[in-house]
């Protein structure tokens, strides 16, 4: 066992980890943060991303003691029920969301485009969000939300 | 009063799903409960000689081993027929068949004990080609290796081919498709303070577990209860029982909270997948295009148990035409036992294997008779008035001409930007609802002790969006807004039985079964002065006062039973109708085909919610597409999701979703459904498309980079 200590959702976090254990065990298991999925355990499905120094990462082929002192974020830092992100809001509004188990890891993946490209085009986001595999909604409204969120983020900014 | 139907209504269950706080079963686990797995046959065809669980019930941290010695009731389950062991007893008949539960600790723990539960076997010849089973003297069930035969008859088919001007005669093949939902098979048990058994699971239908649990432990039903979480896609594979009964036994046993999920290898390995189909298919037409006959052969591999391969036989057959008026027909369907992996419900239950075929069979007659696929299926089209393969009139609601004419436009003005591009066409048809058998739906409302009515739903939200659906059809019949009403939904406890999540019936049956609730409760609000102002709350405290609290709503869609010979009969109260057209580039060096745009036309009857209609389209295409281009289970060899290959958003056409509504007047405000519809003709429009932009006729599914390279391939040294 080691203490790690990294940003999370933009608090400090310190934990105890087994040199072998995944961040996504570490999430899920001992902070409780249950919104990073588990799906493939294999880096092919994209339901456990989280942003590690705003990057995508898949948290179940991260080591947990790789996220010492790095910023780690998962969607409790997008927005709360009373204060939505505009990526957030463009899901619901959109019909991106379906059963739901994939969108988590998908607005995640969105909003790391979105801090590095303000204005992205149909490629730009269905490659951001390649990694995140989606079964239900054929992906063709999550990439219509991400647009019009990103629409959003720059009439605000 | 606003109007609800029609409207881009908010999913209701969307905001927890963005904010991450959805309770996914597998996420109400805490660090107190036990952690259950499954041992499972490695054997594909096997006599169970021993099963040594001694070494780990000794391991440290191991709560107990249970195996079927253990199981207090039936050890039997089947949607069908109860064919299905829970836990196996002296013989299993695929790999990844259940023989023992370990209960441990954690997962850790449980995994690896897991490992040494010890089974003896004796191996017994193995069965893996349907074409085998149909002769072998093995014997995978002791009543023979034919599952089911089902036969459609109609006109005499022998005079149909012999006053036909062409005839095309092809075999079509397709295989095995894994659901691949997101989130794999989990769930929770635990004894609630009266000792009953309590699940909480993912699951498509919660009254069907709670009766195979109460057969399980020799429990009165009412002495179960399961509860459904949320759930992360079911596409059929989460309608047979799966960690329920598990979970279910271990809670029996040891009065602790249990907890399971499947790997996604153990999910790949052991859960059902779509039926592989064998078709062979002869199509007969007149000169000016009419199909006169059609004879289809079907041979399916249903693996070594039911789950719902006698359904998929069935519907299959009853659809083997696709949605045409083909005057004389010869359909026999037949699912054989192998000791492949178990196939059962998949999105489409048969149908999109045959749209492949029957949509294959009209372009080439068209291409023969030198007409326009679209043309061609413009003349034979299912319309009001037209009789159907099984007999049944169209009376109403039949929207399929609607849907060509739609289609039309971008049809006419296609144009190839590169000859490496081509277009196809894909039409469909799809009963809503189970087969010519009673499927009924049962829901009730209440009034709440704090001024709100409650719609109580056993419907199964698995992401589909019928919890907001049902909800809007409330609204709209109670003329009464959202904020007045609470939906308690999935809890046996609190709801009725409404049928599993499948067959694209819920919008359509349910539907009607909450209007039919809402009237009653609707004449009471009247009588009680609802409309003329007198506050709900006011309404609720009397009628709670009075025990005037209940208003109970069914409906059941007038089906007749299928004869057993000709299956002439009316199996389903309505049906769905969609054409695609496809637009493909297929690179002619590698034989990859990317699918550029698709025009999804798709008679709905009435689109309650259009985003979510939209939404099921959009993600049906995306199946069709994997099943077209790239899905394939092979058996022993997809072990998990780094070697099955399914659409990513990179796989994406641009998609026009087109809705037309032709109203069904038993459905709730017309409405049908769209579920399995939107995958349906998809993967058909793909391969037309291939052909035209290629000359390449595909066969057989998917038509994947190498097989479509190889076809390109022996095209060129022709």
């Amino acid at each position: 066992m080691k203490t790690i200590s990294f940003i999370l959702n933009g608090k400090k976090t310190v934990v105890e980890v087994r040199d072998s254990e995944t961040l996504l065990y570490a999430l899920r298991e001992r902070l409780g943060i249950t919104s990073v999925k588990e799906g493939c355990e294999i880096g092919e499905c994209g339901t456990c991303t989280v942003l590690i120094d705003d990057e995508p990462h898949y948290s179940c082929m991260t080591l947990a003691s790789k996220a010492n002192g790095s910023d780690v974020k998962t969607v409790e830092f997008l927005g709360t029920a009373d204060l939505l992100h505009p990526l957030q809001e463009a899901f619901i509004n959109s019909g991106a969301v379906q059963c739901g188990y994939c969108t988590p890891g998908m607005l995640l993946s969105a909003y790391s485009l979105l801090l590095k490209n303000k204005d992205p085009d149909t490629d730009d986001i269905r490659e951001a969000i390649s990694g995140n595999l989606c079964r239900c909604t054929g992906y063709i409204q999550i990439v219509e939300a991400i647009k019009d969120a990103a629409g959003l983020c720059k009439h605000n900014s | 009063m606003p109007v609800f139907i029609g409207q881009d209504v908010t999913r209701i269950d969307a905001l927890d799903k963005v904010l991450g706080r959805a309770a996914f079963a597998y996420d109400l686990k805490t660090d107190d409960m036990l952690f259950a797995c499954v041992v499972r046959s490695e054997k594909p065809h096997a006599l169970i000689k021993k099963i040594e669980t001694a070494r780990a019930l000794s391991m440290e941290g191991v709560a107990a081993v249970l195996t079927h010695i253990d199981i207090p009731g039936e050890n039997s389950f089947g949607a069908i027929k109860k064919d299905q062991q829970f836990l196996a007893k002296d013989r299993v008949r695929y790999v990844g068949e259940p023989i023992a539960v370990v209960v441990g600790v954690n997962e850790e723990v449980a995994r690896k004990a897991s490992g040494f539960v010890r089974i003896e076997y004796e191996e017994l010849q193995v069965i893996s080609d349907p074409f085998v089973s149909m002769t072998s003297p093995v014997l995978i069930h002791d009543e023979g290796n034919l599952l089911s035969h089902r036969k459609v008859i109609k006109g005499d088919i022998e005079k149909g081919f012999n006053e036909s001007d062409v005839i095309v005669e092809n075999t079509y093949r397709t295989t095995w498709v894994d659901h691949a939902y997101m989130e794999t098979e989990a769930g929770l048990g635990y004894m609630d303070d009266d000792g009953r058994i309590v699940v909480v699971s993912s699951t498509q239908n919660i009254h069907y577990k709670m009766k195979e649990i109460s057969r399980m432990l020799a429990m009165p039903p009412e002495r179960v209860r399961v509860i459904q979480a949320t759930t992360g896609g079911g596409f059929g594979g989460k309608l047979d029982v799966t960690v329920e009964g598990f979970l279910a036994l271990c809670v029996y046993h040891l009065k602790r909270t249990v907890v399971m999920r499947f790997t996604r290898e153990e999910s790949f390995l052991a859960q059902t997948k779509r039926h592989p189909l064998h078709i062979e298919y002869k199509t007969g037409a007149r000169k000016d295009g009419s199909i006169n006959a059609v004879r289809v052969n079907i041979t399916g591999d249903t693996g070594p148990y039911i789950s719902y391969g006698e359904t998929v036989c069935l519907r299959a057959a009853v659809h083997a035409t696709g949605p045409y008026e083909v005057p004389n027909v010869h359909v026999d369907s037949r699912m054989f036992y192998t000791n492949n992996p178990v196939a059962g419900a998949m999105r489409g239950f048969g149908v999109p294997q045959l749209a492949f075929a029957h949509e294959s069979q009209l372009d080439k007659i068209a291409g023969i008779l030198n007409m326009d696929p679209l043309d061609i299926r413009i003349k034979n089209a299912l319309r009001r008035g037209s009789l159907t393969a099984t007999s049944q009139a169209l009376e109403h609601s039949a929207g399929l001409p609607e849907t060509l004419k739609r289609i039309e436009p971008f049809w006419r003005s296609r144009e190839r930007q590169n000859d490496r591009r081509g277009f196809g066409l894909g039409c469909m048809y799809y009963g809503i609802g189970n087969t010519g058998v009673s499927n009924p739906s049962d829901c009730y409302l209440t009034f709440m002790p704090e001024g709100r009515i409650a719609l109580h739903s056993g419907v199964c939200e698995i992401g589909q969006g019928s919890d907001t659906v049902l909800m809007q059809i409330l609204c709209e019949s109670l003329a009464m807004d959202d904020e007045k009403i609470v939906l308690l939904r999935g809890d046996t406890d609190t709801s009725r039985d409404a049928g599993s999540s499948s067959a694209s019936r819920q919008t359509y049956i349910s539907g009607m079964a909450v209007c039919d609730a809402a009237q009653k409760m609707k004449k009471y609000l009247e009588k009680e002065g609802y409309y003329s102002g007198r506050p709900l709350t006011d309404i609720c405290e009397a009628a709670l006062g009075k025990g005037d609290a209940m208003f109970e709503g069914h409906f059941d869609p007038p089906t007749t039973p299928v004869d057993m010979e000709t299956s002439r009969g009316a199996p389903y109260a309505t049906y769905a109708f969609a054409t695609h057209m496809t637009e493909v580039e297929v690179n002619e060096v590698t034989g990859a085909c990317r699918v550029v745009k698709v025009h999804a036309a798709h008679d709905v009857g009435r689109a309650v919610n259009v985003k979510n209609v939209r939404g099921q389209i959009c993600g049906g295409i995306a199946m069709g597409i994997g099943l077209a281009l790239m899905e394939e289970f092979s058996p022993g060899k997809s072990k998990s999701l780094d070697d099955y290959y399914m659409p990513t958003s990179m796989d994406m056409p641009e998609v026009e979703a087109i809705i037309v509504e032709d109203r069904e007047p038993t459905g709730p405000y017309g409405a049908k459904g769209v579920g399995e519809p939107a995958l349906i003709p998809q993967a058909a429009s793909i391969v037309n498309a291939i052909k035209d932009a290629t000359g390449v006729e595909a066969r057989e599914l998917p038509c994947h980079i190498e097989r479509l390279k190889l076809l390109l391939e022996a095209r060129r040294q022709k």
